[in-house]
């Protein structure tokens, strides 16, 4: 029994970290229909920011994410104003052509500057564990989860609430008619980068303290993001914080009653019958599902 | 009238490759030694993809070589001095474009290789160069699988993969107080990793030690909790991680996040290298490990002199101390001038016929080829972390320090 | 007379130019292509075949990718589970099974082809984002399947394929004989897509892709030209796997099921355009070719200025070379500022 409480209380914890990794990539698919291939290159450079904050200023990770934020989002809005939105009105996998060359940058920038060297930052309290009975919940993962699941709150109100929000998602429902209400859809599609691009740093800087991390390691948060993104569905914010919930579960109880090298089978098996089943994904809205064209 | 003129030009063009087509090409140059003073070697590593963390400290460890024997004027081929010269190129981590390398050098003429980092690769190298008769001298691919194909091209200098794990189980069976009495295996399910796990499960059950199931994880993976929760009932001695740097740290850490505390530590691959104690910091402290080649190894050679001379060159080269790594493909090269000195000659059949018969000391112990092309006759090093160094516990005529038992408190 | 001896060129002349004439030309250009790649092979160093043949391989990938991507507009992010499944058949069929190479790069084409059967049932109702996900869910799941399957498969170990020793039953081919079988896997391709372009059943296709409900409302049963279109395209697939997996002689899971492969494939297909035929040709002879240029002139820099010049291709022309030219002919605008203003915000 404890070891059920025990993986089940690991899963959620990864889940929440795995969730503020893909929020970033969900809301720039679900709004603007961008495929970011770079995305996991945002989560890495959000990692190397945190670790040169610690290694020079000697920044706690948890405020040098914010740090991290701010710098990913300037890059993000930087990109998106400059590069992306030149091909924005082309058939949609061109933005998957743009971010693919970007990555192949960003990926072989951060290992020419930082070098291949894995790294992790390191805090004194990250691997301690609370004790309950005998089940061990780890301090930093705690930390990182109660900060994806705050994170996304805070992102839902801002969409919702704020005008700023209701401008991003009414440009994600129809630019045309959004830019004839006087929305800048220019600035508020790099706004939305940016903040994907903010939010991926923020999940970076998390996975460098409770992780290690090294250039390659992009490629596989990529791919998490899209699983993650895509089985909670697009178009709703809580997307991706329910995926990633539902992969860190199956993944933890996965590795715990079958044998350790099923676990990724099972997630993408997770996948498949849920897309099945709910085409839209778990939580996700169906008008945000015909829009892709090639 | 537009579409007419292409399809004319096209004929032309097509016609003109498929006359062209019908001649021979010229022969393929030959570049070995004497044709213009250098000794050409081809070594194909992976700068760029997941192994060029590994990779690039392959390529340090080959430009030492030539360094080095370049300094001293070049390699002695039948009483004349050549030059060294290794021509690198990038593998991306990918197993068949590193094999697609080894043709390509064989296209210019390239007979004399050194492999790139990994089983995996190395593997689809050497396969490349028993079709095209080249030879190559194998710096990092360990696992014993590339060596049962009967391939007679390709020499390993490093210690086989059975050892890797093996080498810490002798080593805590022999110095650990009080004695452990089980043992379990936690082990990425990459060839290579698996067959450190059977080689040091083997030799665990022949020492006496309770061998319990081993737990397997997906390769690469961050997260090994699963595993460590199940074995955390059984309440191990010892926990031996086959893995590498990834899941080595993963091990470790998330032993201490789940309360997992075994008498002691030991992991392959991972524990040796700079980046392990760097990245946990103090609870890296007593886990083991075991290392092809440490600074306390013995043993010197006329190009780079004892282990403590590499230390200190790899050191101003490169400003970072040495990995066993670097000394795996140092070695190789070494190996490769060597060979090409005891033939007098570059080319491939005497160089192999020098290799089968090769039998010195070096600065990365002894090298000896046995029948299938394995150093079996240099033993692994098992290193402890003490104060954040790795230093050197096992065999015991190489040791620098005692070994800290139990390494958890 | 001199009217006399003028007649027969005039009917040389007349012959390229008929209705029928333009039809066939596609043909006999690629005769003349065909005809010019094996002169190639005569001038090329085994080494370089072998570079050459990779081209070939995504030659013929890409072609595959762009029947259910370009023509039918599903994207299928998972294209490389075909190529692992061809691979992995071929080499348990001949390392297990004693296979010769023949008939299991046959057989494993038309067991692509059924995977993609079954798989395609259940997917190809999904749309859009989520078909692409999900085949992307099915090639990532099918690795650690085959990953786990450690007896059949030798798992993370990879497996080989018996090429020495008595074990071998197909003598290996070489670099000559890859060259020409990859070679005419991708002429196979480039004919496939040529005839489902030019009949009724690349038209279909494109209704599907256009709108799918007006295309079933015209009575084309869509999810029939999906499901065929999807097993067209693993059939290919399967083949080009099997051929690589008795080329590399040991393969990995984590290599032939990479996501890679088919991010390249993608990109292929749209920088040279999608939905066209020679599109996929073009885009993947200029990827790959730049890709290995770079890659043996700069090996510290070659990922870095690939993506560079990914992105500047991508922003002069969105729509892919073959569908630029095609417009530009058209509307005689060559101008690629003016495409780049077309299609940004």
């Amino acid at each position: 029994m404890s070891a059920f409480l025990q993986a089940t209380i690991y899963g959620l914890l990864q889940g929440g970290l795995l969730a503020l990794v893909a929020v970033g990539f969900s809301l720039v698919w679900g709004v603007m229909n961008v495929v970011n291939l770079a995305h996991g290159g945002f989560v890495i450079l959000g990692a190397y920011v945190g670790w040169e904050m610690h290694q020079w200023f000697g920044l706690d990770p948890f405020l040098g994410m914010f740090v991290a934020a701010a710098v990913m989002f300037v890059v993000g809005y930087a990109l998106q104003r400059l590069l992306i939105n030149l091909v924005i009105n082309g058939p949609i996998f061109i933005t998957l052509l743009l971010t693919f060359g970007l990555d192949l940058m960003i990926v072989q920038g951060m290992n020419l500057v930082f070098s291949a060297d894995y790294r992790s930052i390191r805090t004194s309290y990250a691997s301690q564990s609370l004790a309950l009975g005998s089940v061990r919940v780890p301090l930093g993962r705690l930390l990182a989860f109660s900060l994806a699941v705050g994170i996304t709150l805070i992102l839902v109100a801002v969409m919702n609430r704020t005008r700023t929000g209701m401008s991003i998602l009414a440009t994600g429902m129809d630019r045309g008619a959004a830019r004839l209400m006087g929305i800048r859809a220019r600035h508020v599609y790099a706004l939305t980068f940016g903040i994907a691009a903010a939010l991926a740093g923020m999940a970076g800087a998390m996975i460098g303290t409770v992780g290690t991390f090294n250039p390659s390691a992009a490629a596989s948060f990529t791919l998490m993001s899209f699983v993650v993104a895509v089985l909670g569905g697009l178009g709703n914010m809580y997307g991706a914080l329910v995926g990633g919930l539902v992969i860190g579960l199956v993944q933890a109880w996965g590795g715990q009653y079958l044998p350790g090298t099923w676990v990724n089978a099972l997630a993408f098996l997770v996948l498949i019958v849920v897309l099945i089943f709910r085409p839209t994904g778990l939580v996700g809205r169906k008008y945000y599902a015909a829009r892709l064209e090639v | 009238m537009r579409s007419r003129k292409l399809a004319v030009a096209v004929v032309i063009t097509a016609s003109s490759l498929v006359v062209a087509g019908c001649s021979s090409k010229g022969a393929a140059t030959s570049t070995g030694a004497g044709a213009s003073g250098t000794l050409t070697i081809g070594a194909a590593v992976s700068v760029t993809g997941k192994l060029a963390r590994e990779g690039v400290l392959t390529k340090e460890g080959y430009q030492l070589c030539q360094e080095k024997v370049n300094t001293k004027g070049g390699v002695d081929i039948a009483g004349a001095k050549v030059k060294l010269d290794i021509q690198y190129q990038d593998d991306t981590s990918k197993p068949d474009v590193a094999a697609q390398l080894v043709d390509q050098f064989n296209d210019k003429g390239v007979k004399l290789i050194l492999s790139s980092y990994g089983s995996a690769n190395t593997e689809a190298q050497a396969a490349v160069i028993e079709r095209n008769g080249q030879i190559m001298v194998d710096s990092a691919g360990a696992d014993n699988k590339i060596f049962s194909k009967g391939y007679k091209n390709t020499f390993a200098v490093l210690s086989p993969a059975t050892e890797y794990a093996s080498s810490i189980v002798k080593a805590v069976a022999e110095l650990a107080t009080p004695k452990p009495k089980s043992v379990v295996f936690l082990s990425a399910d990459d060839g290579f990793s698996k067959t450190v796990t059977e080689g040091g499960m083997k030799t665990a059950t022949t020492l006496g030690l309770k061998v319990l199931d081993p737990q397997y994880f997906p390769n690469g993976t961050s997260d090994v909790s699963s595993a460590l929760t199940k074995v955390k009932g059984e309440q191990p001695d010892v926990i031996i991680g086959s893995v590498h740097l990834v899941e080595g740290v993963a091990i470790i850490k998330q032993a201490k996040e789940l309360g997992v505390t075994p008498a002691g530590f030991g992991e392959s691959v991972a524990p040796p290298t700079p980046d392990f104690a760097k990245t946990l910091g103090g609870q890296a402290e007593n886990v083991l490990g075991s290392s092809q080649w440490t600074d306390a190894t013995k043993g010197t050679d006329k190009y780079f002199g004892s282990a403590k001379d590499y230390t200190k060159d790899i050191q101003a080269k490169f400003s970072h101390a040495p990995d066993y790594h670097n000394a795996e493909a140092s070695a190789a090269c070494l190996a490769l001038v060597l060979a090409a000195e005891k033939a007098g000659s570059s080319k491939p059949d005497a160089v192999r016929a020098a290799l089968s018969g090769l039998d010195t000391e070096s600065f990365f112990g002894k090298i000896k080829f046995d029948a299938t092309g394995q150093n079996t006759y240099k033993p692994m090093s098992v290193i402890q972390i003490q104060n954040g160094k790795a230093v050197t516990v096992w065999p015991t005529d190489s040791a620098e320090a005692k070994m800290i038992w139990p390494g958890t408190k | 007379m001199p009217t006399l001896t003028k007649v027969p060129q005039k009917r040389i002349f007349s012959t390229l130019q008929g209705d029928q004439a333009r039809r066939l030309r596609p043909w006999a250009l690629g005769l003349v292509v065909l005809l010019a790649a094996l002169g190639l092979q005569g001038q090329l160093y085994s080494g370089q075949e072998r570079t050459v043949a990779t081209i070939f391989m995504f030659v013929a990938l890409a072609q595959a990718w762009n029947l259910i991507g370009g023509f039918a507009g599903y994207a299928s992010f998972g294209q490389v589970v075909f190529f692992g499944v061809g691979g992995y058949f071929t080499a348990v069929a001949m390392s297990h099974w004693h296979f010769n190479f023949w008939t299991s790069l046959l057989l494993s084409g038309f067991v692509s082809a059924l995977f993609a059967v079954i798989i395609g049932i259940p997917l190809l109702r999904l749309k859009g984002h989520y078909f692409a996900i999900a085949t992307l869910g099915v090639a990532e799941g099918m690795r650690e399947v085959v990953t786990n399957l450690t007896d059949l498969t030798g798992g993370g170990a990879g497996i080989t394929v018996p090429t020495v020793g008595s074990n071998a039953t197909t003598a290996y081919l070489g670099n000559d004989g890859f060259y020409q079988l990859f070679l005419g896997l991708a002429v196979l391709s480039v004919i496939i897509s040529g005839l489902v372009a030019r009949n009724k059943f690349g038209y279909a296709l494109r209704a599907i892709n256009q709108d799918e409900d007006a295309a079933a409302a015209l009575g084309i049963n869509t999810n029939r030209m999906k499901v065929l279109t999807f097993a067209l395209s693993g059939f290919i697939t399967g083949l080009v796997g099997a051929s690589y997996a008795f080329q590399q002689v040991t393969i990995f899971p984590e290599r032939l099921f990479d996501v890679d492969i088919t991010v390249l494939m993608i990109i292929m297909v749209i920088i040279g355009g999608s939905g066209t035929v020679l599109g996929p040709l073009l885009g993947a002879v200029a990827l790959q070719f730049l890709s290995e240029f770079l890659r043996q002139n700069f090996t510290n820099l070659h990922t870095f200025i690939l993506g560079a010049i990914i992105i500047v291709a991508v922003v002069l022309l969105p729509q892919g070379a073959v569908n630029y030219v095609n417009e530009a002919r058209r509307t005689k605008e060559f101008s690629l500022l003016a495409n780049v203003r077309k299609y940004r915000l």
